[in-house]
């Protein structure tokens, strides 16, 4: 479980985020919206650990995220980064492999059976266990997204976070990613991840915060959020809500001049 | 091979009988303990120290261009032995007074690169170049004011780089150094592989990355300080030998920090023997042989590579 208590950070002279506060339950699916520059990065990379708040408490499964060092938070909480292309020449299973830093001492080089198992299994999961010896230049983004993935899962952390994830996928492969992302929260997985299709949100995310002004508007499960007037507050702009017959919500932006 | 060739032909059965018993007595023996060992070991330390450093370096900043020469070691102790020379200080004070200058320098370079509790890489090479200018200005201005041409020929040789006239106390002076730094070195090299998925990514897999950074620099100055120390400078190996040692293992930098030192102790002691003998009874300087064989062949070697991935 993780559980935020009043974080405020600046960066420079700017205040990002304000007095913002939340829990995030375990084995769940929450999706973190809000317009770009709102602080949806900052607050993934705080709570992963990234970053540190000014003011504020972060704790997992009540224990203070910064009294951790980092090869324990890395065990704890895994961090999906939305770019930063690596080093030219590593192959798909040396980008994995580096998830597994955290269960070594510096001295220990060789790669353990538990190793192999974790990066065999995280490979298998995302469906990317035939191109383990790829480059990963040669990769396409979908691709690359899911090997990000792997990396993630090989951590074998319990919280997964994840920076737009499917930003710049076609909506097959994204929508792909999505469900496996829901899988493993059905799995025992806390995933939370930053997303900008409002839609996508609604219908992969068990609970939705809502960022706007540097404050968190909403926190609650996609129907409420999405109902409500926090969308609007927090775009600056109307939006227009829909709910199919079989029970989706779909939200639109509102047209100032409809054709 | 550093051990048969020399000024003196020494057939290679005296040699091995003077190696086998350290303290016979005879030519054969003082040729092989006093000249050729010191010097073989000396250039052995210097290939492992700058191949080490540039391993580091090009993996630190993720730029297979850097050189150990990046952080202005060699310009510092440059201009502090050119410095010393032209105010007459003893000869045997140059590779003491380079070491410090040349760590002192990179401290200078890491300081203006630092960025919150870590260290900038653009910032880093951008201090690097214009400190490692300032002092080769320094380096012209002392070699226009010099009085005599003993003074310019001193300074030039140690530009020039080499490994002349060493021995074991020299070694002892560097080999402390240098084994902090290569220790330093095989304790971030896990880290450094971790850094190879850039440093977002390696913070959130668990490695402290503002630590790996300084633990880097701190081993690559040493090295570079500790090899500049000992043969002044010798420019390429640093740059070149990491990227051999790549085309041999691979990428993983742990590898790499060790194929690097293997590689450079062969490169630098093969380079000092034909240095020692090309145009014997004098010497070549090795840095002027390393770059007129080395960058050749490196640029033929780079350019096959290129050929086959097009």
């Amino acid at each position: 479980m993780i559980r935020a208590r009043n974080l405020t950070l600046d960066i420079g002279s700017r205040r990002l985020l304000e007095d913002v506060s939340f829990q995030i339950e375990r084995a769940s699916f929450t999706a973190v919206l809000g317009p770009n520059g709102v602080g949806k990065t900052t607050l993934l990379r705080t709570i992963a650990g990234l970053r540190v708040a000014d003011h504020g408490t972060l704790l997992v499964d009540e224990a203070p995220l910064r009294e951790l060092d980092a090869r324990l938070r890395a065990r704890r909480i895994a961090f999906v980064a939305a770019d930063e292309e690596p080093s030219d020449g590593l192959s798909v299973r040396e980008v994995v492999a580096t998830a597994r830093y955290a269960f070594h001492r510096w001295w220990e080089w060789y790669e353990t059976q538990e190793d192999c198992t974790a990066i065999d299994d995280a490979l298998a999961i995302v469906a990317m266990n035939g191109y383990a010896d790829r480059r990963f230049a040669t990769l396409s983004s979908g691709e690359r997204q899911r090997v990000w993935l792997a990396l993630a899962l090989a951590q074998e952390a319990p919280i997964l976070l994840l920076d737009e994830p499917t930003s710049h996928l076609d909506v097959r492969v994204a929508h792909q990613i999505l469900d496996l992302l829901r899988s493993l929260a059905r799995a025992g997985k806390t995933i939370v991840c930053a997303l900008h299709d409002l839609n996508d949100a609604a219908a992969y995310a068990d609970r939705l915060l809502l960022l706007g002004c540097g404050r968190l508007l909403a926190d609650d499960t996609p129907e409420h959020v999405l109902a409500g007037s926090w969308l609007e507050a927090a775009y600056g702009i109307g939006m227009e809500t829909v709910r199919t017959p079989s029970g989706q919500t779909f939200v639109f932006p509102r047209l100032r001049a409809p054709r | 091979m550093g051990l048969l060739v020399g000024g003196t032909w020494v057939p290679p059965g005296a040699l091995l009988y003077a190696l086998l018993h350290p303290h016979a007595h005879g030519v054969v023996a003082i040729i092989l303990w006093q000249l050729r060992l010191p010097r073989v070991a000396v250039a052995a330390l210097v290939g492992a120290a700058l191949a080490i450093a540039g391993a580091l370096l090009q993996g630190l900043l993720r730029n297979p261009l850097v050189d150990p020469y990046l952080t202005g070691t060699s310009a510092g102790a440059a201009a502090a032995i050119a410095l010393a020379v032209a105010l007459g200080l003893a000869a045997p004070l140059y590779p003491a007074i380079g070491f410090v200058a040349g760590l002192a320098t990179a401290f200078l370079v890491a300081a203006l690169a630092r960025r919150g509790s870590g260290l900038d890489a653009n910032r880093l090479i951008l201090a690097g170049i214009s400190i490692s200018a300032l002092f080769s200005a320094l380096v012209a201005l002392v070699l226009a004011r010099t009085h005599t041409a003993d003074e310019a020929e001193a300074i030039l040789a140690w530009l020039a780089g080499s490994m002349a006239g060493r021995g074991w106390h020299d070694l002892a002076m560097a080999l402390p150094y240098t084994i902090v730094g290569t220790a330093l070195a095989f304790a971030a090299a896990p880290a450094m592989n971790a850094l190879r998925i850039g440093e977002l990514r390696a913070h959130a897999v668990g490695v402290n990355v503002a630590r790996t950074q300084w633990v880097v620099l701190a081993a690559a100055s040493l090295l570079t300080a500790s090899a500049v120390a000992l043969a002044g400078i010798i420019g390429f190996l640093g740059l070149i030998v990491p990227h051999l040692a790549r085309r041999v293992v691979g990428a993983d930098v742990r590898t790499v920090v060790v194929a690097s030192a293997l590689l450079g102790v062969a490169l630098c002691t093969l380079a000092d023997a034909v240095s020692r003998t090309i145009v014997a009874p004098s010497e070549l300087p090795i840095g002027v042989l390393l770059a007129f064989v080395g960058v050749p062949t490196f640029l033929v070697l780079y350019l096959r590579s290129k050929e086959r991935r097009t």
